[in-house]
């Protein structure tokens, strides 16, 4: 076990100095490339348009990168070990999908623009009522399988709202603005969204965080873990709300960002083990890492050569890498998955 | 057996699930250094009862530790009084077999913080009790079905409580770990523990119960020693099954014949 514990430390020291190396990059990168010096001056002098480069725009854009990205990488490790699945991750409860109709429909009504204060907030509201949908179908002491069956009644009721929303656009401008913002982008996002989804954010990591000794006597089945002491409805309550929390935030700054949350968890794994307690930090971190990785790139490769200045939306890149990764996945899994092995 | 205070004690346990009464008014009580047996035909109540007395369900009438309601104690205390041993070996992630042990310390240790000396001395006896020591370091789901049930054991004895309460240990074992596993749940009784296990097969209950209690429709009809309750008479009764007794040496061993 202490060569499991030196190795997860030695990985997440990795992860680590890679945000902060990716963190730098993410500063140099855009329509004004700057050089790491220029870069880290403007940061820390802020003088000049490097420094009103690097610190009203990049920097609110990284750190949401860094945070989001944290943030659905340690919801993917949470829900896998809430559930006992590596398959499971966000979108099962279907916040994110409860956010994207709060925003759209704040966007679609003209309430605000897409990249003011409402639209996070209306993100917010979403992914919370969703929960307290959730809560209202299944019930305070549901089976995981009430719950997640209402999870997957609200996620479809919630696309075919977000649907509704583009259908009944006011304006053809309203439902590309729509189209748009759910492919996800991390675009001229302001220092104010940045402060509107931390609490939030900061929450769930809080939430999440504090379940980790549960999620590992869970490997045992939840009777088993009930018997260790392990309050089996908070715990799954708890994982929901700061789910829904944080990525209900996420998704209300950054528009629809698939699949980071299941991948992360399945990275780290091979390094660290299959410890569901293990693995929700280093998680987090490879969440920050693929999310400020996937920001620069969509910075670094132009959608449309025709085009001036539209970026490759961040949600098309992650699933475009993550379903692929996914499918992998389900290949892999399948003879366990079938029961022919073990 | 004894006369001193039972350890756990169950009077009038009623356990309805979905209106119908599944445990009814059922009555055990577990000792120090005993290990009682529950015998009883499918759906007659066993592993409710079991988990009304691990506090894993709500239940009617009373259910007590030492005297004391356990109702009355915090989820943490109860995991530490009460090791509950559910059916079928569940394990779902690949963790090695000595992380796996290490869970029955859960409610002893700050959850935050790694094992201490004390803790990791429990987890060094269980899983030397079981002698699961061999493969600490492999992972539990590379391991073979007798192999897991041990180690399912061991997590079960690394908590180190009083009562010990098993739920089919032995189902799906070959003849080999089913003896083993009985001598250690054996074992544990005779340094102190309360133990009690759901088995089916009557042969191993008659062999190494301190005393059997037969459930019969959600009550325990009968609750004595093994030549008593596993009677050919009492088995019929129960079971439904002609039952001849053999004696191999250790006494009378009922064995199932054909249905009634």
């Amino acid at each position: 076990m202490s060569s499991n514990n030196s190795s997860g430390l030695r990985l997440n020291l990795a992860l680590a100095a890679l945000i902060i190396a990716l963190a730098v990059v993410s500063l140099m990168v855009g329509p004004a490339a700057l050089s790491p010096r220029q870069a880290l001056a403007g940061l820390f002098d802020g003088e000049g348009p490097a420094g009103i480069v690097v610190r009203d725009i990049r920097l609110p854009r990284t750190l949401l990168a860094l945070l989001i990205g944290a943030t659905f990488g340690l919801s993917g490790a949470a829900l896998q070990g809430l559930l006992r699945n590596p398959l499971a991750e966000p979108a099962l409860f279907g916040a994110p999908q409860a956010a994207a109709v709060g925003a759209s429909f704040m966007i679609a009504y003209g309430l605000a623009g897409a990249t003011s204060f409402a639209v996070p907030l209306a993100g917010i509201a979403g992914a919370l009522l969703s929960i307290g949908g959730i809560v209202a179908i299944a019930g305070r002491r549901a089976s995981l399988t009430v719950t997640l069956l209402a999870g997957l009644a609200l996620a479809s009721f919630a696309g075919a709202m977000t649907a509704l929303i583009l259908n009944l656009a006011p304006t053809p401008y309203a439902a590309l603005e729509i189209a748009f913002w759910l492919l996800g982008s991390l675009e001229d996002r302001s220092v104010d969204h940045l402060l509107i989804a931390a609490p939030f954010l900061l929450a769930s990591w809080l939430l999440l965080g504090l379940n980790a000794p549960a999620f590992r006597a869970l490997t045992l089945g939840e009777d088993a873990a009930a018997s260790l002491g392990v309050d089996i409805v908070r715990t799954r309550l708890m994982v929901v709300v700061g789910v829904a929390f944080g990525v209900g935030a996420a998704v209300a700054v950054a528009g629809s960002i698939s699949f980071i949350g299941l991948i992360a968890p399945h990275l780290v794994r091979r390094a660290v083990g299959s410890d569901p307690a293990r693995v929700c930090l280093p998680a987090a971190l490879t969440g920050a890492v693929l999310l400020t990785a996937a920001d620069i790139a969509v910075r670094l490769v132009p959608a449309n050569p025709n085009a001036t200045a539209i970026e490759l939306k961040l949600g098309v890149v992650t699933a475009l890498i993550g379903v692929p990764f996914f499918i992998a996945m389900i290949f892999r899994e399948r003879r366990l998955l079938d029961g022919a092995a073990s | 057996m004894n006369d001193a205070a039972p350890k756990l004690r169950a009077v009038g346990v009623t356990v309805r699930l979905g209106g119908a009464p599944v445990v009814d008014e059922a009555a055990l009580d577990l000792r120090s250094g005993e290990l009682v047996v529950l015998v009883g035909p499918n759906g007659a109540g066993k592993t409710t009862l079991v988990r009304a007395l691990a506090g894993l369900l709500p239940a009617e009438g009373r259910v007590e530790i030492d005297g004391r309601p356990l109702s009355s104690l915090s989820a943490r205390e109860r995991a530490r009084q009460i090791a509950y041993l559910p059916q079928g070996h569940i394990f779902h992630w690949p963790m090695p077999v000595a992380a796996v042990v290490a869970l029955g310390r859960h409610a002893h240790a700050d959850a935050f913080s790694s094992l201490s000396d004390a803790d990791r001395a429990a987890v060094g006896r269980a899983l030397s009790a079981t002698a699961t020591e061999t493969f600490a370091t492999r992972s539990v789901t590379t391991l073979s079905g007798g192999e897991r049930a041990r180690v399912a054991l061991a997590r079960a004895l690394a908590t180190e409580a009083a009562v010990l309460l098993a739920d089919e240990p032995t189902v799906s074992l070959d003849p080999r770990h089913q003896l083993v596993v009985m001598g250690l749940l054996r074992d544990a009784a005779r340094a102190g523990g309360a133990v009690l296990a759901v088995v089916h097969d009557l042969a191993l209950a008659a062999r190494f119960a301190d005393r059997v209690a037969v459930m019969e429709r959600g009550r325990i009809i009968v609750d004595a020693a093994p030549i008593e309750a596993l009677s050919a008479a009492r088995i019929a009764a129960a079971f439904g099954v002609e039952a001849v007794m053999v004696d191999t040496g250790d006494g009378p061993i009922p064995i199932a014949r054909r249905p009634i």
